[in-house]
């Protein structure tokens, strides 16, 4: 059985391209370049026709542009794989913060602008939960796709995006959990704040050489920072996984009265932070601050091979509450090339693509988000299983994140975080 | 005065030489920190990426484009413009001095913001057509305003000769007209190309994330923290525009038109 | 023989016109319609003064923080307007004074120009931050240990990042607007000030100052404009709070939330409104041409 499914995919490249020879394909005679072909060209149920469609498209993929490793990385290995199996041009198209490209659907929305601009986004969270409850969402693709029989659809922390249903609606391309980095030249483990209490302690001791990032658009890092001491004040992550004002009214005082406290011991004295990873990335390695916040799997290494921290970085989590969860890929509605999307969110989940963007040199550096227990081809469980020994002593021991990880919160409270930090910490009124 | 003049000149040229040094450094450094002078670490590989990055060239190659391209239009819709403002004396001319004007006022913010929803509605939105269509608002004024101060110390009676002498209108406008207004053509088509060349929120909010230019990669590298990649992004873009200037010295110096009005 | 060369003056205007007309009336109009949120996708076609109304009054995400942007936008736009007039008339009166035409000076203010904003701004972050490139300066030469001993000079609460890039890129600018009026001035008067007697200021205040005065306030306006409406530079160099009311204005415009989004269209054309009293007011007052 197992050996016939490992069959199907070169079966089905080989149909897709007699097919494309034989007949050109719905979307090649198409006059304009623009014109999108009609939804009805493929059939989701069908894979090959879905490659069939696919053949000849562009694919416009909106991902956040912040890291040059990761647009390198997708540039490198899916760029080249689509146009040579698949004959699918890959276009890249870098977004300051993932909500631009959720307002760019929007726009087209409000426009009445379809076919639209946007194929393909890295997604999660509340612009998910933003697009979907706007119904600007193609629906029903994330568990027909091929390779989604590698994930496992029934863990909660992957088919609850923030608390709310994925609902077949995306498809996971990665994993990630909060650590803190710090400069093994300059501080020793021993040293090192394991909590939100004894961060304080550290912080006042050492005025002026911590910091976070603000919270807000490009700046969800320092969100989850501060969600992270939500759940240490309020005694854990259950109870915010749903929304409920009463509990935001309860504990919010004591997270602003926290992070006030901590306010005046940090770097420029709290007036000002920095907006986003890579701000406070170069903080840490200009000496500035000895803490920074990030979100990649492999610790500070992928950062260490572009030459952005020096060598003797290091990463490390607090015992509890490092928030850590699943991030996606979604179809708007009025995308202009949905099979080539739709092949390319399958590609993303190809255990030999799950495998390299874990091993730091590649410059990807997030998490797998198939489960590698589901892998059958002998060869590519290896490939998996080698690259997770790869990650290298900059990265954060497994266990550890493991003991620390806890879910993010139900999606109305990242607006509520991200607005009244503004006001109560940062204007501080 | 001269003392500090001297001092003032000497100032500027640092001021300019300055930070294409640093970017020069920058470029070819990895790892170099806080309290490090000179980069312990050098390597190529940053500037080898990023000139091979096809993103890169398709960015360079549409800036360039853009950029002339709006120069031309600028220069083709505002001679007419300018004549007329610069030569004639007529009724309403205040007023159509004024509306031209007003791009120079209106915030692109406010222009860009607004262009949005109409040129996503009208299909613009996202092409290199209506990106160069709203470049050519904030250069537009430019242009016309340098060539109607051309055309207000200009002397019609040139043409005129030519034409007496059995010109063609044509002949006169190509041999004549233009060769007289060079220096100002010049300065009227650098501002216009150099608006254009820099433009970064009018491309942002019109070209959709479609149109990428090097302001475009720039800003986004500038936010992304690699100092190096930065560097070696801003050293291309800052190329053509250092370039064209150097190539067109000799005019931008020129004293405003050749024929000086009698005092 | 007048005719022949020269088209009915609206026939030579009209494209320019119709270009800017269409266009920038096209951009107030859709502007002012979706901060009365008129244009919203869904149900809102009522006019509603909401936008206005709560940044006015300081309500809402946007409306805290109006008016300390509004004040930090007037107060870097001014400051650095005049500080960039104040010492362009300098260069430019010191640099015309030289014999010889100063080429080189002209090359060097034209190249200043041609440095576009965003590439000075990512320029003087690397120079000025605590832990650029002076700063490493001072460390070397033992004046400084940690990083935070050594000034803010950019990406700081005050804008005195934003006022140092706009008036290094500004006076440049207005030095070549007065150098072109200086050159351009009879130097009969100059001379006859000398020989009555006027020292070097005298002859700045009373002869020079009021001949280029046209031309600095008209280049003053573009420079105040400009600086108050920019937005990739404080993008860059400026800090989270207090923000310019432009980087105000995006960040509330690409916000999913629609109500936000008339906010931050409210908050551009309130912008736009400024420049333009501003304007009126200069304009009135210098003259038109």
């Amino acid at each position: 059985m197992k050996r016939w499914h490992s069959l199907i995919a070169p079966a089905l490249l080989v149909l897709a391209a007699c097919s494309s020879s034989a007949t050109p394909s719905p979307a090649a005679t198409t006059a304009a370049p623009t014109t999108a072909p009609a939804a009805g060209d493929f059939d989701l149920d069908q894979w090959d026709s879905v490659l069939a469609a696919a053949r000849g498209q562009t694919v416009n993929w909106y991902v956040w542009g912040g890291s040059d490793s990761i647009n390198r990385f997708i540039d490198t290995f899916y760029g080249p794989a689509l146009q040579e199996r698949y004959g699918i041009t890959l276009n890249r198209v870098p977004v300051a913060d993932t909500v631009d490209a959720v307002n760019q659907v929007l726009s087209e929305k409000q426009a009445g602008t379809d076919p639209g601009a946007v194929d393909l986004i890295w997604i999660n969270g509340e612009n998910f939960y933003t697009l979907k409850q706007a119904d600007l969402l193609f629906p029903a693709w994330a568990q027909k796709l091929p390779n989604s029989r590698y994930v496992n659809w029934d863990n909660p922390a992957l088919n609850l995006d923030f608390g709310h249903p994925v609902d077949n609606y995306e498809s996971p391309w990665s994993s990630a959990q909060l650590q803190l980095v710090y400069d093994s030249a300059r501080l020793e483990a021993a040293e090192l704040p394991r909590s939100y209490t004894t961060l304080l302690e550290w912080a006042c001791a050492h005025p002026g050489r911590f910091t976070y990032i603000a919270p807000g658009p490009g700046g969800f890092l320092g969100t989850r920072f501060v969600k992270g001491a939500l759940y240490d004040l309020s005694g854990g992550s259950a109870a915010w996984l749903t929304f409920d004002q009463a509990t935001w009214d309860t504990w919010s005082p004591a997270l602003w009265a926290y992070l006030n406290e901590l306010k005046p011991c940090l770097w420029r004295g709290g007036e000002t932070y920095p907006q986003d990873e890579a701000e406070l990335r170069s903080l840490l390695a200009n000496q500035e601050v000895d803490f920074s916040l990030t979100n990649d799997i492999t610790g500070a290494g992928t950062a260490i091979e572009n030459g952005l921290l020096p060598a003797t970085a290091r990463a490390f989590v607090f015992d509890q509450n490092m928030i850590g969860d699943f991030n996606y890929v979604a179809i708007p509605a009025n995308a202009p090339h949905k099979a080539a999307a739709l092949v390319l969110a399958d590609l993303l989940l190809e255990p030999e693509f799950q495998a390299a963007q874990i091993v730091p040199a590649n410059g990807f550096g997030l998490g797998y988000a198939i489960d590698v227990n589901r892998v059958t081809d002998e060869a590519a469980v290896a490939a998996l299983l080698a690259a997770a020994t790869q990650l290298g002593e900059a990265a954060t021991p497994a266990s550890d994140l493991a003991r620390a990880l806890v879910g993010d919160t139900a999606a109305e409270y990242h607006t509520l975080v991200e607005q009244d930090w503004r006001v109560y910490v940062l204007q501080g009124e | 005065m001269t003392r500090l003049s001297q001092i003032g000149r000497w100032a500027l040229y640092l001021l300019l030489a300055a930070p294409l040094a640093l970017f020069a450094v920058y470029a070819f450094s990895t790892r170099w920190f806080f309290p490090q002078l000179l980069p312990a670490e050098w390597t190529s590989a940053t500037l080898a990426r990023v000139l091979g990055d096809g993103r890169v060239i398709s960015a360079l190659r549409d800036s360039v484009a853009m950029a002339g391209g709006v120069s031309l239009l600028a220069m083709v819709i505002g001679y007419p413009a300018a004549r007329v403002l610069g030569l004639r004396q007529f009724r309403g001319r205040n007023a159509a001095w004024l509306v031209l004007f007003l791009p120079t006022v209106v915030p692109p913010l406010a222009v860009g913001m607004g262009l949005n929803i109409l040129f996503l509605q009208l299909g613009l939105a996202g092409t290199l057509a209506g990106v160069m269509l709203a470049h050519l608002v904030p250069a537009l004024p430019y242009v016309v305003f340098t060539l109607a101060g051309a055309f207000a110390r200009y002397d019609e009676n040139y043409e005129f000769q030519a034409l007496v002498l059995g010109a063609s209108p044509a002949r006169t406008f190509w041999s004549v007209s233009l060769r007289l207004l060079a220096p100002s053509l010049v300065v009227a088509g650098l501002f216009a190309f150099l608006i254009s060349w820099s433009q970064y929120l009018l491309t942002l909010l019109i070209g959709s994330g479609r149109i990428i230019t090097l302001p475009v990669l720039l800003f986004s590298a500038a936010a992304g923290g690699n100092p190096a990649t930065t560097a070696a992004l801003a050293l291309i873009f800052l190329a053509p525009p250092l370039v064209i200037i150097a190539a067109t010295a000799r005019q931008l110096n020129q004293r405003p038109g050749d024929i000086r009005e009698q005092l | 023989m007048r005719r022949r060369l020269s088209l009915s003056p609206w026939l030579s205007l009209a494209p320019a016109l119709a270009l800017v007309v269409v266009l920038v009336g096209a951009s107030l109009a859709y502007g002012v319609a979706q901060s009365l949120g008129l244009m919203a996708v869904i149900g809102q076609n009522t006019v509603s003064l909401d936008a206005y109304r709560s940044l006015l009054s300081g309500h809402g995400p946007a409306g805290r923080e109006f008016w300390s942007a509004l004040g930090f936008s007037l107060w870097v736009s001014v400051t650095a307007t005049i500080v960039s007039a104040a010492l362009a008339l300098l260069l430019a009166v010191g640099l015309a004074s030289r014999p010889g035409g100063g080429a080189a000076d002209t090359l060097a203010l034209n190249w200043n120009l041609a440095v576009p904003h965003l590439v000075w701004a990512v320029a003087l972050l690397l120079f000025l931050a605590q832990s650029g490139l002076l700063a490493r300066l001072a460390a070397a030469g033992g004046l400084i240990e940690l990083p935070a001993e050594f000034p803010v000079l950019v990406r700081d609460r005050y804008g005195l990042g934003l006022i140092l890039h706009y008036v290094s890129k500004e006076t440049p600018f207005l030095a070549l607007i007065v150098l072109a009026m200086l050159r351009s001035q009879p130097t009969g008067y100059a001379q006859v000030a000398a020989n009555l007697g006027a020292n070097r200021w005298q002859r700045l205040r009373y002869v020079t100052l009021p001949f280029v005065m046209p031309g600095l306030l008209a280049g003053a306006l573009l420079v105040f404009a400009f600086v108050f409406s920019a937005y990739e530079v404080p993008a860059v160099l400026g800090v989270g709070y207090p923000r310019m009311l432009s980087v105000l204005a995006l960040r509330f415009f690409t916000d999913p939330d629609l109500r936000a989004r008339a906010d931050g269209m409210a908050v551009s054309l309130i912008l736009t409104a400024i420049v333009l009293a501003v304007a009126a007011a200069s304009l009135k007052r210098g003259g038109a041409k």
